[in-house]
């Protein structure tokens, strides 16, 4: 995988990353990496991070499905309420923010998200997959991998890496949530679509 | 003295005489037995009927109340420990009832206290008065226990009152159908616990007949076993499962027991629609004309007002047991005061580690782990051997994990377990020689060595080590956006060592030396602290904004940096952290990953690698060793007696 350097000329201008047909190809690589990386496919425990990070790992339970005709357990988790940079930490109400949880002890549990950057994200959610028992191991699949990680936390899946400025958005857009799949990068200030 | 900590602690003839003594709950209020006593009731956690209940029951006994309206706002507050709590308020008071967030907490109390604790509630472990309610207005509605089938429907995974409720069923031999809002679940420990201590058997059920309160939702039956003949099923076939169905549509409901829907455990209306409830619906239902709805309340939205006004809505009702139930308690305890308490006979084996550090329980939200001070290292060993593995659970919350390595004390030697060493360790046991370790590094840190290794080969000398360390000192500057802000934070103890020495090469750069700390993973204490030689008077490190370097000596599965991270995060937000290692040898099992690392090596899971520093543990020079570990079964034919295993050191 290369790592690309996109810089934009000018404030605003919006940069096509990933059209349609390039989404598909990466989720459709990465579902068969997430494969390769398991020990076997009924040890796969996929949890969607929301929202973008459901949407993905819905499409990836489907792909790996048809090829392994398997049914894989599905999680969601709400990540916000983990995040350490969330204020008064120390008051957050102490609820598990899983949406939908799922039994992990013993699985090689995949992390999903639509983008990997400071990496803070992955660290809440490994915290609260800890809560659910004790994975086997646990991977983190991501369709962008911006680097710039604040936290040595690494993504072992990865859709495209990409390295942006901090001024830059980058903007998964996918059809179930956007009604469209393209992955763009625009000025943080004039935010993106999503 | 008698606790009660748990619906175990009291025998099923025991629960029979506090039923009686609450049918006669009249004459306890003329004999006011309580008079002159005083109760305190110490809630860490909100609660209106379970608080007013029992405040109305001892005051019905002719006692008093003593009580703090909100535990968190007190002495708590100010940081005093639970066990300091308990000592101080038991002086006060001749029975203490005690609700707290945590796992276990109350047990915890109950060690410090010299009055009796009733438990009120304990986090998600149990909550026996309600139990007791709950049975009492079964036997009241229904007769006699044995043989009733309870529904138990909503959120069995995280109801403290549902599990301690399946376990109370099952002693008195009723059988349980359950049925879960989706991902509540009642958990695989419960299932087990069900199946190994009480001969329960259990099947999925996926039956019409509960249509009525709930659209396409798995139901699952648990049955004794004797009764009804019920196989344990692992694999249900089709015929299998045709039988069940078929047995489950001739079911006579007796009662449905709703939890509560807990909306704070269900956010964006995730689950909407799919919480199970009960309505006309279910009243309409012929075969459901005999079937009480109970429910510990208060409740949302699952069971609808028009349940009230028929005749099988009863939980008001057994909400009003409440306080006959507690008056019977509280008597039966002051009549137990001088008993001492019979050693409940436990089938399995306690645990204490003989080291100063042990095996923790892997229940985050446990007291053991949220204030170890006031716990002492105690587990009990469930199984060594009979199901594949070592299992220690947990006296305070009850939660069951497994054991991978285990040592003796006497030996020093340390081995993967393995159920051939089921025969030895129950030898260990008994003679207090066994050591039991969360992990290799833990066993090593003890100063355990492996049973038996391979030949040690050398990965790094003394001037590796110290090229490898300048050169992270080095990148760790490079990288920094602003020195003043590092923190060079070492894991004990090989880390910490590392963690000097790299602090003192970028003194060396700079002319200043960073903030330096360490970070201690199985600790009881301040998990995160300052190095000596600190300034006594120094600030407890703040790691706040800062830009931190955590510094190991090893990176494996990964694990332990992921448990640094949890520390770090939980004393406070840094700007970023990054990690050191010396050695990186692959077979992560956590995403994390070392932004230094001094040298990469490929590696076997059976190798171990060691960095041996001058200073720690007598080494006389700095040197990287990989070897490998063989564990006793690997070697001809599996030593069984320890006799074998300490000639074979």
């Amino acid at each position: 995988m290369n790592r690309e350097g996109l810089f934009l000329s000018m404030a605003g201008e919006k940069l096509v990353l990933l059209e349609r047909a390039d989404v598909g190809k990466a989720i459709h690589r990465m579902a068969h990496e997430i494969v390769e990386k398991s020990a076997a496919p009924s040890d796969l425990v996929l949890i969607g991070i929301r929202s973008r990070g459901v949407h993905l790992a819905r499409r990836l339970a489907r792909k790996i499905e048809e090829s392994s005709k398997l049914s894989l357990p599905l999680g969601v988790l709400d990540v916000t309420l983990y995040r350490d940079d969330r204020r008064q930490e120390q008051s957050a109400p102490a609820v598990s923010s899983f949406e939908a949880p799922v039994a992990v002890d013993d699985k090689t549990v995949i992390l999903i998200d639509d983008v990997i950057f400071r990496g803070r994200t992955i660290r809440a959610a490994m915290e609260a997959v800890e809560r659910l028992g004790r994975p086997k191991r646990i991977l983190v699949a991501a369709l962008i991998d911006r680097g710039a990680r604040e936290l040595p936390i690494r993504a072992d899946i990865v859709g495209k890496n990409i390295e942006t400025g901090d001024g830059q958005r980058v903007n998964v857009m996918l059809e179930e949530s956007d009604g469209i799949d393209q992955v763009n990068i625009t000025d943080w200030q004039r935010r993106g679509a999503s | 003295m008698r606790n009660v900590i748990s619906i175990a602690d009291l025998t099923n003839e025991e629960i029979e005489e506090i039923f009686s003594l609450a049918d006669a709950a009249d004459k306890l209020r003329n004999d006011r037995p309580a008079s002159g006593q005083i109760m305190a009731t110490l809630f860490y956690e909100p609660s209106t009927r379970t608080r007013l209940s029992f405040e109305s029951a001892m005051q019905r006994l002719g006692g008093s109340v003593i009580s703090c309206s909100d535990m968190r706002a007190s002495s708590t507050a100010k940081g005093e420990t639970i066990a300091d709590t308990a000592k101080v308020v038991s002086s006060y008071a001749d029975v203490l009832v005690v609700r707290h967030h945590w796992d276990g907490a109350v047990q915890a109390m109950a060690e410090h206290s010299g009055v009796p604790v009733i438990n009120a509630g304990d986090g998600s472990h149990e909550h026996p008065t309600q139990t007791l309610c709950d049975l009492y207005t079964l036997r009241q509605e229904k007769g006699a226990l044995k043989g009733l089938t309870v529904v138990v429907c909503g959120d069995l995974k995280n109801g403290r009152t549902i599990h301690s409720l399946v376990y109370a069923l099952a002693r008195f031999g009723a059988n349980v159908v359950t049925l879960a809002a989706n991902g509540m679940e009642l958990p695989q420990y419960v299932i087990e616990r069900l199946e190994r201590e009480y001969d329960y058997a259990f099947a999925p059920v996926t039956s019409d007949d509960l249509s009525a309160a709930v659209t396409a939702t798995d139901a699952l039956y648990l049955a004794p076993k004797q009764p009804h003949q019920l196989a344990l099923f692992t694999q249900v076939d089709e015929v299998i499962q045709a039988r069940i169905n078929s047995y489950a549509s001739g079911l006579r409901y007796d009662a449905f027991y709703m939890t509560r829907k807990q909306k704070e455990r269900m956010k964006n209306g995730a689950n909407e629609g799919r919480y199970p409830t009960i309505g006309s619906e279910f009243l309409q239902e012929k075969r459901f004309q005999n079937t009480v709805v109970m429910h510990p309340l208060p409740r949302v939205d699952e069971l609808s007002p028009e349940v009230d006004r028929d005749y099988r809505g009863i939980y008001f009702k057994q909400a009003a047991y409440g306080v006959p139930v507690r008056m019977a308690l509280l008597k039966f305890l002051f009549d137990r005061r001088q008993e001492k308490r019979p050693e409940a006979k436990k089938s399995t084996a306690a645990y204490e580690s003989p080291e100063a550090v042990g095996p923790q329980c892997r229940n985050s939200n446990c007291v053991t782990l949220k204030e170890p001070l006031s716990t002492c290292k105690r587990f009990e060993i469930y199984s060594i051997g009979q199901i594949g593995s070592l299992i220690l659970g947990c006296v305070y919350c009850d939660h069951r994990f497994q054991v991978r390595f285990v040592g003796n004390v006497k030996t020093k030697r340390f081995y993967s377990y393995d159920n051939t060493l089921a025969e030895t360790i129950r030898e260990w046991l008994k003679t207090g020689e066994l050591a039991i370790f969360d992990s290799l590094k833990q066993a090593e840190e003890l100063g355990y060595e492996p049973y038996k290794s391979g030949s040690q080969r050398a990965l790094m000398d003394e001037a590796d080590i110290k090229r490898a360390l300048t050169e992270i000192s080095q990148q760790i500057l490079h990288d920094c956006r602003d020195p003043d802000r590092l923190v060079i934070l070492g894991v004990r103890t090989v880390g910490s060592h590392l963690a000097q020495r790299i602090a003192a090469e970028i003194e060396t750069k700079r002319g200043r030396k960073p903030e330096l700390g360490e970070i201690e993973l199985y600790g009881s204490g301040d998990a995160i602290r300052r190095l000596p030689p600190a300034d006594p008077d120094a600030a407890p490190l703040n790691l706040k904004d800062r830009e931190v370097i955590l510094v190991d000596d090893v990176i494996y599965t990964g694990r332990t940096v992921k448990n640094a991270l949890s520390i770090i995060f939980r004393t406070g937000r840094p700007q970023s952290v990054r990690l050191a290692v010396l050695i990186d040898r692959g077979h992560r099992e956590v995403p994390v990953k070392p932004n230094y690392a001094g040298k990469n090596i490929p590696s076997s899971e059976k190798d171990r690698v060691r960095v041996k520093l001058r200073g720690v543990d007598k080494e006389e020079s700095d040197q990287v060793v990989i070897y490998s570990i063989i564990t006793p079964n690997e070697k001809a034919k599996a030593p069984a007696r320890a006799n074998d295993l300490e000639a074979g050191k």
